[in-house]
């Protein structure tokens, strides 16, 4: 049962505030999803369509699903996870059923996640159960709304914000903290960071390396028309910032943390007069075996590769190589707006950092 | 106790008479609801003072049990009285009588004045000093719903049908200039029969980021971060209670280059807030004000917050 005595957690939830340069403030997550999660179930409960001992369902492996489940265990739901045999390792999923969710991995022929497979498994569960609830992350308005809390701390850390950099999977925490921003702040930039092989911002689907990051579908809560830039980080990029984090900064981060982190340092650099904040929403711990790990790292071919001044500039969606850092204008238009003009084979007529810096 | 006996020695005084001033605001930075730190949703406000405007208030104790307030039509005043008599355990009554400056019914608080006043004239009268905290919870006690006058120029989030401080800023607001005039052909507003608005959780997730605003503008003494704070919870009251002219004044004001638009939530006041120290502030005030006149908007006016004697 939900009570308001007990704080679930809500320190686990809140980022530690890291000054990465003069003008550039990390959101060190522990475990950022719990912030969307416990908004999600909160108002669930409070409007009535989650009850005592509900089952909740969702298609994730990945951080959403721990936070739900730490969730999920506080207070007494049941708490079924589909995910892709290719997304969790044995020892994720052990966790996940040591706190008592179901987790249910489906096969990955593709290697792309296998996401509509796990969403028509999803529905089977729900149409078997009158007391089922799914969270939703990828549509729920209430993923993003969470995210006013993390807008709240930045402000009162930072003041004015200028520039807001962080990673798209389902648009929540990007999209969600940008709108709030922009709310008290319009003249705020918003650059993405996605993945090469991720079609959230247009490019073809393909095998991904870096988990985690991008999508092989489109969630509602990805908002394209509140971003400026979009950033495509390879996994090898950001491998090594997520080293230099913790070599420089003691941050023990994740490698989506990493391709933030490379893109929010190169945007401060070279915006030297701009308050920058960058969201990284999980810790190493789940990747002390792989990105972590010098032997992994070593078996991994053309590792290390050289480090990269910066992005190459795409005047053309395009996927490029694991090693490989992109930027492209996105210049706050709809998917269709930017697929169409590549169709017309135009280029936008802005080139250069957004105008209203 | 025996000492207590001797505490009560205020009975032997009731010919004291005490005097207080009270002052009046020009409507709220922020209002909206807001959580406490159990996450429990509150109505709250962050009231914008204007020292310029004083209601003054003179109390005199007598035995007899009535309280007689002059003029006769400030019952609230007149509640006040009573309720500050019976939370200092004093029998008896006494002669209030109120003195103001402070115009009726457009946001300026011109009520909550008068009870703040009175409520700190008794407390005079029988020599004590009231915390602003118990002004607060008397004043709403009188008067249903209050503003966080009691609390003069010192930052804080107000649960105005309460009575509490939902969030102490630490300190006063950075010095102002506001530009203020009336909207709606300068009719006044009944504030008591307007139903208390009803927030989508858009705006309720908002007013937590405006918050934070006031917060960090208070503890910086930053406008800047002020006026954006202002000016969003305005956007937001236009949904509520709007005001004409609005998007016309939203554009004079930032090509003014003001930190914000302030409205009375609840009043038909506006604002246009200005860094006290910008550069060139004089002549771009009156070259404003001269560009809302002409707009239409009635008495415009130029106050001073925390001004500090700060001379043009």
């Amino acid at each position: 049962m939900v009570t308001l005595d007990v704080d679930y957690f809500r320190d686990l939830e809140t980022p530690r505030l890291a000054r990465l340069a003069p003008n550039l403030v990390a959101a060190a997550f522990p475990l950022m999803k719990l912030m969307p999660a416990r908004y999600i179930l909160d108002r669930a409960a409070s409007n009535g369509e989650l009850k005592a001992g509900s089952h909740i369902v969702e298609t994730t492996s990945g951080t959403f699903g721990m936070a739900v489940a730490l969730l999920a265990a506080a207070r007494d739901y049941r708490l079924t996870l589909v995910t892709a045999s290719t997304l969790v390792d044995a020892k994720y999923k052990a966790r996940l059923e040591r706190i008592g969710a179901t987790v249910i991995a489906l096969d990955d022929p593709r290697g792309d996640g296998n996401q509509p497979g796990r969403l028509e498994r999803l529905q089977e569960i729900l149409a078997n159960e009158p007391d089922g609830f799914w969270t939703r992350q990828y549509d729920s308005p209430c993923n993003w709304l969470a995210y006013a809390r993390l807008a709240e701390l930045l402000i009162r850390a930072m003041g004015r914000i200028d520039c807001l950099v962080g990673c798209v999977g389902t648009g929540g925490s990007l999209c969600g903290t940008a709108s709030f921003l922009r709310t008290v702040f319009p003249h705020l930039t918003v650059f993405a960071v996605d993945t090469h092989r991720s079609i959230l911002f247009g490019q073809p689907v393909g095998k991904r390396m870096l988990r985690g990051l991008g999508n092989s579908v489109l969630p509602k809560n990805v908002r394209h028309e509140l971003v400026d830039e979009i950033h495509w980080v390879g996994a090898y990029p950001a491998y090594m910032t997520a080293h230099r984090l913790l070599r420089e900064h003691g941050l023990f981060m994740g490698p989506t943390s990493g391709a933030a982190a490379l893109v929010a340092q190169w945007v401060a650099t070279t915006l030297p007069d701009a308050q920058v904040a960058v969201i990284m929403p999980d810790e190493g711990h789940r990747h002390a075996e792989t990105v972590y790990n010098d032997n992994w790292l070593a078996a991994l071919p053309g590792w290390p590769c050289k480090e990269l001044p910066g992005p190459r500039t795409l005047t053309t969606v395009a996927p490029a190589a694991e090693t490989q850092w992109t930027r492209f204008l996105w210049l706050r238009r709809s998917l269709d707006d930017v697929l169409k003009t590549q169709a017309a084979g135009e280029v936008p007529s802005a080139v250069g950092a957004p105008e209203n810096l | 106790m025996a000492e207590a006996g001797n505490l009560m020695s205020r009975e032997t005084m009731k010919s004291s008479v005490g005097t207080a001033a009270a002052i009046g605001h020009h409507g709220e930075l922020i209002q909206g609801v807001f959580k406490d730190d159990g996450g429990r949703l509150h109505r709250g406000l962050v009231t914008l003072p204007i020292a310029g405007l004083r209601s003054e208030a003179r109390f005199a104790r007598s035995d007899a049990d009535a309280v007689v307030v002059h003029p006769d039509q400030k019952v609230k005043a007149s509640a006040a009285a009573r309720l500050t008599l019976d939370l200092l355990n004093v029998t008896g009554g006494g002669e209030l009588t109120l003195q103001s400056a402070i115009p009726v019914g457009h946001g300026y608080g011109s009520s909550t004045a008068d009870v703040v006043a009175s409520i700190r004239a008794v407390a005079a009268a029988v020599e004590v000093q009231l915390r602003p905290s118990s002004i607060g919870r008397l004043a709403v006690a009188a008067e249903r719903a209050s503003d966080a006058i009691a609390f003069d120029d010192h930052a804080v989030l107000f649960a105005q049908r309460e009575g509490t401080v939902i969030e102490n800023f630490g300190g006063s607001l950075p010095p102002l200039l506001l530009v203020g005039f009336k909207a709606n052909g300068g009719v006044p507003v009944d504030t008591l029969q307007l139903p208390p608005a009803r927030y989508d959780s858009v705006e309720i997730q908002e007013f937590g980021v405006l918050r934070a605003l006031v917060a960090r503008a208070v503890r910086l003494q930053d406008p800047y971060l002020l006026g954006r704070a202002a000016s969003a919870s305005a956007v937001i009251s236009q949904r509520h209670l709007p005001k004409q002219g609005f998007g016309e004044i939203a554009e004079i004001a930032r090509r003014a280059g003001a930190c914000g638009v302030q409205v009375a939530h609840s009043g038909s006041l506006f604002g246009l807030i200005f860094d006290l120290f910008a550069s060139n502030l004089k002549r771009r005030a009156a070259l404003v004000a001269q560009q809302i006149r002409r707009a239409g908007f009635k008495d415009v006016e130029v106050h001073l917050v925390n001004a500090e004697g700060w001379t043009w």
